[in-house]
């Protein structure tokens, strides 16, 4: 076995440790923030019974609310609530959620593929238009075109993405009657036909996309422009190579590597994005039932949102890793 | 075209940056032939602006560069391409396409960095390979005797180049270069940071390139390297050449006060450095610019000096050193 | 024979405002400020009257921006609105950048396993969708002024944290330290007298640059309506309850308040650009917020 090959083993083994490495530190920094969380709900004022019962609390009386009480353990000990919360999780039991009155593994499972879908197309849209433009941008450094590019993407990071959002309807949809102003399907509609849905998610996934593309554009524009005048993508050119392998296979090719891990980190954003989104097009998606549930102080659903979306995000980074150590040799994986 | 008839001719060559504070005068009113089988060295200090020479012949300049001048390319037979072909004035697109790499080859300055670092040195020299004609079944064997040429070990191919030593990665760089056998080499700085035998063994590389009929411009602060190989040698003074003459002409009786004086600096012989610092090159006086650190300057340097044919070369100079006479033509 | 070949002179290219952009951002957001400080003087409003035969009339003369379907004045609202949001942006920017301050000097100075774990808690805090944080904490202390100063608070810490901890433990090796604490110097001395002042000019444009960050927050959360209550009549609110207005075709409510917000952003992004720009490079990679 020739030494590269032996190193090249050792590499693809180090995956593996990451992955538990990852794992062994993520754990236990989870069981504290969902304990924070935990605590934080325990402070809140509100009192689950009384949420249970909703409008029928007035006239339970106060036995009745004790024996809700008693029931759900709540007069428990706080680290005694925890654990058999963290146990319940553990089990795949999510608790119920109080302002839809259903499990919140069923919430979770209706609404979560419409969030996905939102997201994962935006994240599609802003990767395609950023790559394309920033690349542009960057291969005529200077020029007009980047020049506007980037007045263009500070203008709009200034921007509140539902004020995006109500400011699109007020043209697309009202003025211009182009597109729907809102919701999943027609109103009309007694199924989910997916073009009606595409249709529908023309304008949602246009405006989170264009809110999260300033951060992107930029990135990838100071990247390619960077990578251009790299040492290593001149004497690519000074070979001969045809331009097109020397943008691609060259610049591009070493000049985005870090760009790779950085988009892991910008996940949060685009999830907060469609949080507004949602509730701004009135989408069925996990974004406006935590919008309801906040409103209604339900916390099984709250705590299972926001860390069902952190265990995603640290998932993502972890396979951008991979991906990033995967894609360049030097690295070696801690 | 006859065998004297210059491969590149360069003439009044002048590169200059524009930056937000200044402007750097790289190269001025450079004049240089070139003949096929012929090794050309360009030296100077550190900073003087000759590095700056290849990239503009290749056209890699930046975007803030002024580049004024003539560069005649004679290699085409004048029936697929032109000839001869300004480099300075050609499109950008047939510089890429017909010119860089295929007919002038660059050896870069500090390969660790001029290397892809995602690629191997078999993927890059194979890419090379055929972006220039090989067919695809042939490439990997090329790329071997590639190696062999160069003094490379074919296993070491498969590495990446940060897995390559400093003496590995200039040896890969050259083999990228002399991939498709280009009939004029440019090498920048390709001894830097190499111990002694490696920076023979490039500088025999080079010389052997030479006798196999290719023109070299060999672009050095090593005055030992370039009288090792070179067949004349141009010296370099804040972006003007000041004395163009055979090696061994020079070697022995340097015309310019300069010349006199990087030769008066190596170890081998006084070891004396050059007294003062060379200008700025964004601050260069109106005549000679070496007239503050001469001491045969006279109120007459305040004149930039032109170049006089003496002996057996040509110096830039008001006041250039006389030695005993020695006859021999003067190049036109 | 000569051939001149003439590439375009191009300079780095530099995307602050000139002098020009730079004066108007600043008039810009002057005269923003001192609308919002001398409103209540100049045009003094009563939040609760409503003329129910004024809605949803279109921009004029009488109303520039139109008024909402409660026939009250938008611009002049919209002005109060600016007033709240930017009190509240900066009381919450503040909030977060002395949480932050604290965290990042725990982690600086005491260093070790102390470091590491608070660094560990600002990763998986940072994998956070902040909003969805900020919606939790809000949600689990009612929705009233001081939980949503505690919400940006507490999502917005992050990257004063790390800017602290990083100049912190820059600092920690120099020369000076070592003769402060060599001369007797107590931990929390050597805090305060001496690493302070060279942490305290990246604090301060950090904070500055997060304020428009805590505004956005706030809006956002009132947008949906788990900011502040409905008597304080932020943009948030304002952009929220004109929804009604601009499905209807009245599209001034809703989007006037947002416009506002938009260019007293747009100013204060361009005057920090200059001041950011003359710090280095890592220091502005901490910035992204």
């Amino acid at each position: 076995m020739t030494a590269p090959t032996r190193a090249r083993r050792r590499r693809r083994t180090g995956a593996g440790r990451v992955i538990r490495n990852r794992l062994l530190v993520a754990v236990p920094v989870l069981f504290a923030t969902s304990a924070g969380m935990f605590a934080l709900g325990a402070a809140s004022p509100i009192d689950p019974a009384q949420q249970y019962a909703g409008a029928a609390a007035f006239t339970t009386s106060e036995e009745n609310l004790a024996q809700i009480r008693a029931n759900w353990g709540i007069d428990d000990p706080l680290p005694v609530q925890y654990l058999r919360w963290l146990g319940n999780l553990l089990r795949g039991d999510l608790g119920w959620s109080t302002s839809r009155h259903e499990p919140v593994v069923d919430v979770l499972a209706a609404r979560a593929g419409w969030t996905l879908l939102l997201v994962g197309a935006a994240l599609v849209v802003v990767l395609v238009a950023s790559l394309l433009l920033g690349t542009l941008a960057a291969y005529r450094r200077g020029g007009w075109f980047d020049r506007a590019l980037r007045t263009t993407a500070y203008a709009i990071q200034s921007v509140p993405s539902f004020w995006l959002g109500l400011a699109a309807i007020a043209v697309f949809a009202l003025s211009l009657g182009w597109l729907p102003a809102g919701g999943l399907t027609d109103i009309t509609a007694t199924g989910t036909d997916p073009l009606d849905v595409a249709w529908h998610l023309i304008l949602p996934v246009g405006v989170l996309a264009l809110s999260q593309m300033p951060w992107f554009v930029l990135f990838i524009r100071d990247s390619v422009a960077d990578s251009l005048r790299d040492d290593h993508v001149l004497a690519a050119r000074a070979r001969g190579l045809p331009g097109r392998t020397v943008l691609f296979g060259h610049a591009l090719r070493t000049g985005l590597l870090p760009f790779l891990t950085l988009i892991g980190t910008h996940l949060p954003e685009l999830v907060g994005g469609a949080v507004l989104v949602e509730t701004v097009f009135s989408l069925p998606g996990l974004g406006a039932v935590t919008v309801q549930a906040a409103l209604g102080s339900d916390f099984p659903l709250l705590a299972a949102t926001t860390l069902a979306t952190t265990v995603v995000v640290l998932a993502a980074n972890l396979a951008t890793d991979l991906a990033y150590a995967a894609a360049d040799p030097r690295v070696r994986l801690e | 075209m006859t065998t004297t008839d210059p491969l590149l001719a360069v003439a009044g060559l002048t590169v200059r940056f524009q930056l937000p504070d200044g402007v750097v005068h790289a190269v001025t009113d450079l004049h240089l032939d070139i003949r096929p089988g012929e090794l050309v060295a360009v030296v100077g200090e550190s900073g003087c602006g000759k590095s700056v020479l290849a990239h503009a012949l290749l056209g890699l300049l930046p975007g803030n560069a002024t580049v004024t001048g003539s560069a005649l390319l004679r290699t085409g037979d004048g029936v697929r391409r032109p000839s001869p072909l300004d480099l300075l004035a050609c499109a950008p697109r047939q510089l890429a396409r017909q010119v860089r790499g295929r007919v002038v080859g660059l050896v870069p300055q500090s390969p660790a960095t001029s290397l892809n670092p995602v690629r191997t040195g078999r993927r890059l020299l194979m890419e090379t390979l055929r972006a220039h004609g090989h067919a695809r079944a042939d490439a990997p064997a090329a790329a071997d005797r590639l190696a062999v040429d160069v003094g490379l070990d074919p296993a070491d191919l498969d590495r990446y180049p940060h897995e390559l030593s400093g003496g590995m990665a200039q040896r890969l760089a050259t083999a990228l270069a002399l991939a498709p056998d280009p009939p004029l080499l440019l090498a920048d700085e390709p001894t830097t940071g190499l111990d002694r035998p490696l920076v023979d063994h490039t500088l025999d590389l080079l010389r052997r390139r030479c006798d196999a009929g290719a023109a070299v411009l060999l672009i050095t602060h090593d005055l030992v390297a370039a009288q090792r190989v070179a067949d004349t040698v141009a010296v370099m003074y804040a972006s003007r050449i000041v004395e163009h003459a055979p090696t061994e002409a020079l070697f022995e009786a340097p015309g310019h006060p300069y010349s006199a004086a990087l030769l008066d600096a190596l170890p081998q012989r006084a070891f004396r450095p050059v007294p003062g610092y060379p200008p700025m090159l964004t601050d260069l006086p109106g005549g000679c610019a070496f007239a503050a650190r001469c001491d045969r300057a006279t109120p007459a340097c305040r004149v930039q000096p032109a170049f006089t044919g003496v002996r057996t070369g040509q110096v830039a100079c008001h006041h250039p050193l006389e030695h005993a006479q020695v006859p021999a033509e003067v190049p036109a | 024979m000569t051939a001149a070949v003439l590439t375009r002179v191009r300079r780095l290219p530099r995307l602050r405002p000139g002098r020009l952009g730079a004066s108007i951002a600043a008039t810009v957001l002057a005269v923003a400020v001192l609308a919002c400080l001398f409103a209540p003087v100049l045009w003094p409003l009563d939040q609760s009257a409503i003329d129910l035969s004024q809605t949803r009339l279109a921009p004029s003369a009488a109303h520039p921006a139109g008024t909402d379907d409660l026939g009250r004045d938008v611009l002049l609202r919209s002005i109060y609105g600016l007033r709240v949001s930017l009190l509240v942006g900066v009381v919450a920017a503040l909030v977060a950048a002395v949480i932050g301050g604290a965290v990042g000097a725990l982690a600086g100075t005491i260093g070790g396993w102390v470091d590491r774990v608070l660094m560990r808690l600002v990763d998986t805090i940072a994998a956070m969708p902040h909003l969805l944080l900020g919606i939790f904490i809000v949600a689990m202390l009612r929705p009233s002024l001081g939980a949503v100063v505690l919400s940006v608070g507490l999502t917005h810490w992050l990257s004063t944290a790390r800017i602290v901890r990083s100049e912190l433990l820059s600092l920690r090796n120099r020369p000076f330290i070592d003769a402060a604490v060599s001369g007797g110097a107590g931990r929390l001395r050597v805090l305060t007298r001496h690493l302070l002042p060279h942490v305290l000019p990246r604090l301060a444009l950090a904070t500055t640059l997060m304020i428009p960050h805590a505004v956005w927050h706030e809006t956002a959360l009132s947008f949906l309506g788990l900011g502040l209550p409905p008597h304080l009549a932020s943009l948030g609110n304002m952009i929220n309850d004109g929804r009604g207005s601009l499905l209807a075709g009245a599209w001034w409510a809703s989007l006037t308040p947002g416009l506002l917000l938009i260019v007293v952003t747009l100013a204060l992004a361009a005057l920090t650009a200059r001041w950011r720009d003359r710090l280095d490079p890592r220091v502005r990679a901490e910035l992204q917020l």
